[in-house]
């Protein structure tokens, strides 16, 4: 009703607005805070005109307006109100903060809803938490501050994308268990949100329980995260600046053995397998290269500069902006770094009455540069900086040395002096100097483009009935440059012919959205219902690549591809992307009684484009229930519990992200041959696989359940438990070899849970003039894989370590993934304790192994070590991860402080080359076996290591994953207005930050937090940088 | 009010038509659906190309089957970087495959070829084409199928026979054959085969295409495996012809033996069954061992790890490998004072140990490495793709002094025995020894070595057991390998004896 009387209201203001014009009367008054406090800056609009004031640094007004009129008073971070003149010359005002709001809203897709009455799992962060968050890529924003979300980065390479997993993993494989971006009401494809600035966003919600996600059907399983940007506010122009620059530093570097050290375990190796010692005086050897020092910067620079405009009347209101930033890495920073250049322009139009139209557009510019391999054991910075002999020098500065071979006899690189870069004559393979690696990769990038816009149309046909068409798109182009010039790295890693090349890539996504949204309130009865139809196309596209070889020049800034490179030196690849399409039909149905009794219901139905005949369509059904107990009449209002929402529902959704065509037998190239004497190829063609026209949608249902409180007035508690079930996940049938297919074809081969506990708590108190507020959040995770299809009782593993083959294992009853391999038992201290480890028929279980080797369990009691005594070993998905922020401010000073952490997992700590036999050690092989006694944990070192101590996956590989860090520590200091003002700011705020300050953690590689498409396998993790950053928030 | 009534318009049309099922009904683009397929010249041509295909498994990829059989015998040990650089490779050096550690691929691939072979000739007497190629097609289809049935059963022995493609329902009904049924149906398949294939083929174009000449050899191969000599000598005979001549194809021994080895001789007169590698492939990590990699795996493989040597040095300019099939001191001694000893080892201990050159060894090093297939420096790919998975170099399954000496072993004695032999002798230059078993079989080790034969040659010979014992040989289990574990999942597959 009350919207119809606004409305009203509001018509009748504009017919009477001449009239009104006759009877101006000076209206003067204060606009305060909660806390008593004036509000300088607040915009106090005549409504229905242009003429606007603001208040001053007291919070005081004066403005000329129509005894009968309305004065809109608006300011960033606080609810608009509309407050009526009638005939009054003084108004004081008290605005609310947005957060305290009752009238809080959360998106929901396709619409908001007031957060009092929303039913769903929907966790949310608003622009002033993300304001404090450096910008960099959103999903670390999210890091931590939402319940029931793991976010990992997979490196640490500036811009590098994190891993996200809503409530857990929920099918099999990487990619299909991103969540769904939805930036405006476009569907971004995952990992393609980099385009985002972090200042443009208003809101961001996730959508956690099936009920919720539902609106989104076949793409929704894995969680929906919704991104609003902002939007201009009618009234006086605003610009905001929010900029800084600062530092970064590795936060922690391995202790790897020194030159003596090293050499003097190289010798017991090869003395123990029988040979002669490599060194013959290790003292000599001295401290040596410490590699590690070479690569890392302690002072890369970042900086980042925001700016916004936005504004408008009470017809049209924009919101613009520019950003940029630029990021330097921590480990090899000439081919370590990442800029971005963002624009974005969003506006609304009150084309009439009935009409209005918006729009997004967000353009973006990415650059890149990496090492190459952020997380390889084959090479790059940080694994050859991790295994190469500290006895090697940086730069070879002895003359009689650089003169010799290799030196002598290769184009090695040199250093800007002309010595040639130290070139290890012991460790080989992909380990080669950093320094000169970098030399090999200068000017070579990644880069893309990407624009993201909609356009939409609404018809406010009554003021019941809303219709919108919204269109949106994606254009996005990618690519990379790389020249690689000739060089000499080391015997294996040479390149006799240089090379230029370059790939561009383009894909476009576009969906049309028709949406009827009836909304009512019939006495205490509101309802909303929703009519939804769309169509999503995307994966439009394709690219070409194309390299020369042997272009006339040495130096990358030469590069051209206009050379005129013979045909012959030329190589290229084009490929067309497959589209993928949807069409779905949805509908939601919102009811409240009074706000006390709560209703959800959706339904969808989507067809895709990746299924077969059969199933090309599926129905998505859920609903959500609640009741908010303290609105009952019986519940008297008291200081103890104040708000009490319970709410709970059922969902089911589905997910398509499967490769397209797997139902269908393709008859497809690429199983060649060569006939002839002069090396031509002939394509040959084969089936590639079994038909398979049954292949249906994977289901995920959810239950949820959970309560939403305020208590003792301050606190703030959510609960929510769920369970999760996925059923007919889709995976390639590891069928039998003997059927002779290339391609195993896809099936609904297994089954998964995950079941969780979510927990968000908040507390907010004013002492005296300290404001303080702490946020905290928690949950508990667990997954299981409870079904495999019965031709196989398990699926091989995803994660894979150089020789050992896969070290995790997805069966029933363990969780996805799980780390597989044999469990050790001590170390055999003496003979005596070889012959006496038999299994309970008297047999030696390990004949042949020797004093100081592993002593492996014998699972299955049959007297020797085969790979049926490999087991379980843990789970690389943390059970608990959780955040915690604190706030405080006082006076002009504030302070913040946010700290986030996850336990109950292991990670694999593969960061030794098991082929590379002098491959250098961490200094906790100072520990190991060296005679009766002396370690039952790190076994004996010998070239040849018949008991696998170190080439079997075993718990030796596996460390405790637990971390707590402190992400980010930010003091900030806001001059007072008055200072401002002096140079026509209405803020002025100066901020010094501190990033990745402190990990807690027992961890030995370099950073606990590893993603990927599974968790914590770290073969030389590019490690998260410590950074401190000075900056500044300006508006005007 | 106009404009936005045509943009309710164009937002409707788009809408409606994304409500139909056509909407979403995409045909695939770049592939053909199997039911369209196989329906001319072309295509029939392409889909034989897949039949050959795995052929390629001789020295393509990492598991390939010289590097593997070189590995299992006693001329050679596993190497490479240490115990567990490829498990396969490593268990069957030293006798203790199991079925996880076995390499699925040495069944897989062979299965994949049949499984081409099979549906073509289910396919061929439907596709537009002249009777003559039909013919020829179906001959090399089925003279392939024989090749990859005759690995897999002298691999695996037990292994199911199939000569239908399956589909997904009869799939998990497939029962092992025995051996014998094997053998005749691979007996079977070279003599259909054999008339229709051509003596010759154009060597620019179509070398490496199956001959009648590959095929008999081939087929006389099988019968030796099988003790049936004096099949086996009867149609050796025809691809022998005169010891020492030109036979009716244009084969004829290679005058200099290390000619065999130079990588620009593909396709020699010597070469019966050849398998061929190219670089135009620009094979890289990302496909290796799969059906798009033309590259010689087996080369890098061999090669000696950071080789390196100081100026001015006598040694050759090599690229550096992985050090997988070092040559044993068993077998440096017997070949040492061999003529063919230089072609064979490269002895990179002695260049070393005289400053001439160095490397960092591997696991289970030697310091001597397998000349015959050294990576070589001219041989380095500079274009596309990864270096070390384009070498070119073309690698033998028979070569004609192999099918001199099986007929020598399958005749035992006699004039026709001797001069086989002395043929191969002489060209080395080696003076002619009385012939004998024991003669041909020291014979067979010279000439063949590092040719991944010798392993099947002990298990035929019966010697497996007394050469092959130091190394975990079980007489009984080892001569085979085991069933690859996915095989027996869900299927009516039993393991070979002794494994488990």
């Amino acid at each position: 009703m009350k919207f119809t009387k606004l409305f009203v209201f509001c018509f009748l203001s504009i017919l009477f607005s001449v009239y009104a014009h006759a009877q101006d009367v000076n209206v003067s008054g204060k606009v305060y805070d909660e806390n008593g406090l004036p509000i300088p800056g607040v915009s106090i609009l005549v409504k229905g005109t242009t003429k606007a004031t603001a208040s001053d640094f007291n919070g005081n007004y004066a403005i000329k307006a129509p005894a009968k009129g309305t004065l809109v008073f608006s300011f960033i971070g606080y609810s608009t109100v509309q407050e009526s003149i009638n005939g009054r010359n003084r108004i004081d005002l008290k605005l609310i903060a947005e957060s305290l709001s009752l009238q809080e809203v959360v998106v929901v897709g396709y619409g908001t809803q007031k957060k009092s009455v929303v039913t769903g799992a929907i966790s949310s962060i608003r622009s002033k938490d993300l304001e404090k968050i450096p910008a960099g890529r959103i999903e670390q924003a999210l890091q931590g501050r939402v319940s029931g979300v793991t976010i990992a980065a997979s490196s640490g390479q500036p811009g590098a994308t994190s891993t996200i997993r809503v409530r857990g993993v929920t099918t099999f494989g990487d990619s299909g268990n991103n969540p769904l971006w939805v930036v405006d009401g476009v569907v971004v494809d995952a990992g393609g949100i980099g385009f985002l600035n972090q200042s443009d966003i208003e809101s961001i919600e996730v959508l956690k329980d099936a009920a919720s996600a539902a609106i989104y059907g076949t793409r929704a399983a894995t969680g929906v995260i919704l991104v609003t940007t902002k939007k201009g506010k009618a009234g006086k122009l605003t610009v905001n600046y929010n900029g800084f620059s600062g530092f970064s530093s590795p936060a922690k570097t391995l202790h790897l053995l020194n030159a003596t050290q090293y050499g003097a375990l190289l010798n017991e190796k090869s003395v123990a397998a029988g040979g002669s010692p490599i060194f013959s005086n290790v003292s000599a050897l001295g401290v040596g290269t410490d590699w590690q020092k070479a690569i890392f910067n302690t002072s890369a620079y970042r900086y980042s500069h925001e700016l916004s405009i936005s504004g408008g009347s009470e017809n049209s209101t924009f919101y613009t902006s520019l950003g940029l930033q630029d990021q330097e890495g921590i480990v090899s920073t000439e081919i370590s770094n990442y800029n971005k250049k963002n624009f974005r322009l969003n506006s609304t139009h009150k084309l009439s009455k009935i009409f209005t139209f918006g729009q997004t557009l967000g353009f973006s510019r990415q650059k890149s540069v990496g090492i190459g391999n952020t997380n390889s054991e084959f090479g790059g910075p940080l694994s050859s900086a991790i295994n190469l002999d500290p006895t090697t020098p940086i730069v070879e500065m002895d003359p009689i040395k650089a003169n010799a071979a290799p030196y002598s006899v290769n184009l090695v690189i040199r250093d800007a002096n002309g010595n040639p870069y130290g070139i290890s004559s012991i460790v080989g393979q992909e380990m080669t100097n950093p320094l000169a690696y970098a030399k090999t990769r200068l000017g070579n990038f990644d880069w893309s483009d990407d624009v993201v816009g909609n356009a939409y149309l609404e018809a406010a046909i009554t003021s019941h009935l809303k219709v919108r068409s919204t269109f949106g798109g994606k254009l996005a182009y990618w690519g990379d440059q790389a020249f690689t010039p000739v060089n000499y790295l080391s015997a294996t890693s040479n390149v006799l012919k240089n090379s230029y090349g370059k790939n561009e890539n383009k894909s476009f996504a576009w969906n049309i959205e028709n949406i009827l949204t009836y909304s009512n309130k019939f006495g205490n009865h509101n309802l909303t219902v929703l009519l939804g139809q769309g169509a999503y196309v995307d994966n439009i596209g394709g690219g070409s690549g194309n390299t020369l070889f042997g272009l006339p020049i040495s130096d990358y800034r030469d590069a051209s591809f206009n050379f005129d490179i013979a045909q012959s030196e030329r190589s290229s690849a084009t490929y067309d992307l497959v589209e993928h399409k949807l069409t779905s039909l949805f509908a939601r149905v919102n009811y409240d009684y009074n706000e006390k009794y709560l209703f959800t219901g959706i339904i969808r139905r989507d067809g895709s484009s990746r299924f077969g005949a059969n199933n090309k369509f599926g129905v998505f059904p859920s609903f959500n229930l609640g009741w908010v107990v303290t609105k009952e009449d019986f519940w008297k209002e008291n200081n103890v519990l104040n708000l009490l929402k319970i709410r709970g529902g059922y969902g089911i959704v589905g997910n398509d992200a499967i490769p397209d065509f797997r139902y269908l037998s393709l008859v497809a190239g690429g199983n060649n041959y060569s006939f002839g004497n002069e090396g031509e190829i002939t394509t040959g063609y084969a089936n590639q696989t079994l038909d398979n026209p049954d292949l249906k949608w994977e289901e995920t249902s959810q239950t949820n359940v959970g309560f939403e409180s305020r208590f003792f007035n301050d606190f703030n508690l959510t609960v929510d438990l769920f369970k999760k079930t996925t059923t007919g996940i889709l995976r390639p049938i590891n069928i039998p070899g003997y059927v002779g297919v290339t391609t195993n074809p896809a099936g609904n081969v297994a089954d998964m849970d995950n079941k969780g506990i979510e927990l968000e708590l908040g507390y907010k108190k004013r002492f005296g003039k300290v404001n303080f507020s702490i946020n905290g959040n928690v949950a508990y995770l667990e997954n299981e894989v409870t079904y495999v299809a019965t031709d196989s009782k398990f699926i091989t593993g995803d994660a894979s370590f150089q020789s050992m083959g896969a070290v995790t294992r997805t069966q029933v009853g363990q969780s996805y993934n799980s780390f597989y391999g044999f469990k050790t038992n001590g170390i055999f201290q003496n003979e005596e304790e070889v012959t006496a480890y038999a299994n309970s028929a008297g047999v030696v279980i390990q004949p042949n192994a020797r004093p100081g080797d592993f002593k492996w369990v014998d699972t299955d009691g049959d007297g020797s070590i085969t790979d049926a005594d490999k087991q379980f070993l843990g789970s690389n998905i943390p059970k608990y991860t959780y955040g915690l922020t604190l706030n405080l401010d006082y006076k002009g000073f504030d302070f913040m402080a946010f700290a986030q952490g996850a336990a109950g997992s292991k990670i694999f700590q593969g960061l030794r080359r098991l082929d590379v036999g002098n491959a250098n050690y961490q200094t906790e092989a100072l520990g190991r076996w060296v005679g009766e006694g002396t370690s039952n944990d790190y076994p004996r070192l010998t070239n040849n290591d018949t008991n696998g101590n170190f080439g079997k996956m075993s718990d030796f590989y596996l460390e405790n994953g637990d971390y707590l860090r402190l992400k980010l520590v930010q003091l900030g200091y806001s001059l007072p207005i008055d200072a401002a003002s002096k140079i026509g700011a209405s803020k002025i705020r100066l901020y010094l930050t501190g990033e990745n300050l402190l990990t807690l953690t027992k961890y030995t590689g370099y950073d606990p937090e590893i993603g990927g498409g599974v968790f914590g396998i770290d073969k030389g993790v590019y490690p998260q940088a410590r950074t401190v950053m000075f900056g500044a928030n300006l508006q005007f | 009010m106009m404009k936005i009534k045509y943009f309710f318009i164009a937002i409707a049309s788009v809408s409606l038509g994304s409500c139909t099922k056509d909407f979403v009904d995409l045909t695939p683009k770049g592939a053909f659906l199997s039911d369209n397929y196989y329906a001319n010249q072309e295509q029939a041509t392409a889909a034989l190309v897949g039949v050959y295909d795995p052929i390629r498994k001789n020295t393509g990829g990492f598991e390939n089957t010289i590097a593997m059989m070189n590995a299992g015998s006693d001329d050679h040990v596993a190497g490479g970087g240490g115990a567990t650089d490829g498990a396969g490779i490593q268990g069957f050096s030293n006798h203790t495959l199991t079925s996880t550690n076995i390499p699925g691929s040495f069944w897989n691939d062979y299965y994949q070829g049949i499984f081409r072979a099979n549906t073509l000739l289910v396919k061929l007497p439907g596709v537009e084409m002249t009777e003559d190629l039909k013919e020829r097609f179906t001959a090399e289809a089925r003279a392939l199928r024989a090749i990859y049935y005759f690995d897999l059963v002298r691999m695996f022995k037990n292994v199911p026979l199939l000569l239908d493609p399956l589909t997904a329902t009869n799939m998990y009904d497939v029962e092992q054959a025995t051996p014998e049924a094997v053998y005749a149906q691979i007996e079977n398949d070279l003599l259909a085969a054999i008339p229709a294939l051509p003596g010759d083929v154009p060597a620019a174009t179509e070398s490496g295409r199956i001959t009648k000449g590959a095929a008999q050899a081939v087929l006389g191969k099988v019968y030796l495996f099988e003790g049936k000599k004096p099949e086996a000598a009867a149609i050796l005979a025809e691809v022998n012809g005169t010891p020492g001549a030109t036979n009716k194809y244009g084969n004829k021994l290679l005058a200099n033996y290390s000619d065999l080895w130079v990588v620009a001789n593909k396709f020699n007169s010597e070469s019966l069954l050849e398998v061929s590698h190219t670089s135009a492939g620009n094979s890289d990590w990302w496909f290796w061992g799969s059906g798009a990699d033309e590259g010689n795996t087996l080369n890098v493989m061999v090669g000696p790890r950071s080789y390196s040597r100081p100026t001015g040095s006598t040694a050759p300019d090599l690229p550096s490998g992985w050090s997988f099939n070092c040559i044993t001191q068993d077998l440096y001694d017997a070949i040492k004072a061999d003529p063919r000893f230089g072609a064979t080892v490269f002895d990179l201990k002695a260049l070393k140990a005289a400053g001439e050159a160095d490397y960092i060894g591997g696991y289970q090093d030697t310091g001597y490495f397998l000349n015959k297939y050294l990576p070589r420096k001219s041989d380095v790919r500079t274009g596309g793709g990864a270096a070390e998975l384009n070498y070119k170099q073309n690698s033998y399954i028979i070569r004609l002094a192999d099918t001199y000496l099986m007929e020598a072993e399958a005749l035992g004695s006699g004039a026709r025995a001797q001069a086989l032999l002395d043929a191969v002798r002489a060209r080395v230059g080696l003076l002619p020894v009385p012939v004998t078993l024991a003669a041909i079989k020291n014979e067979r080790r010279m000439e063949l070595a590092g040719e991944g034969l010798r392993f099947f040659d002990l298990v035929r010979w019966g010697d497996a057991g007394a050469k092959l014992g130091s190394r975990g040989f079980i007489v009984g289990t080892s001569e085979i390998f085991p069933i690859p574990s996915r095989e027996l999942q869900g299927t009516k597959l039993k393991q070979n004896p002794g494994y488990n």
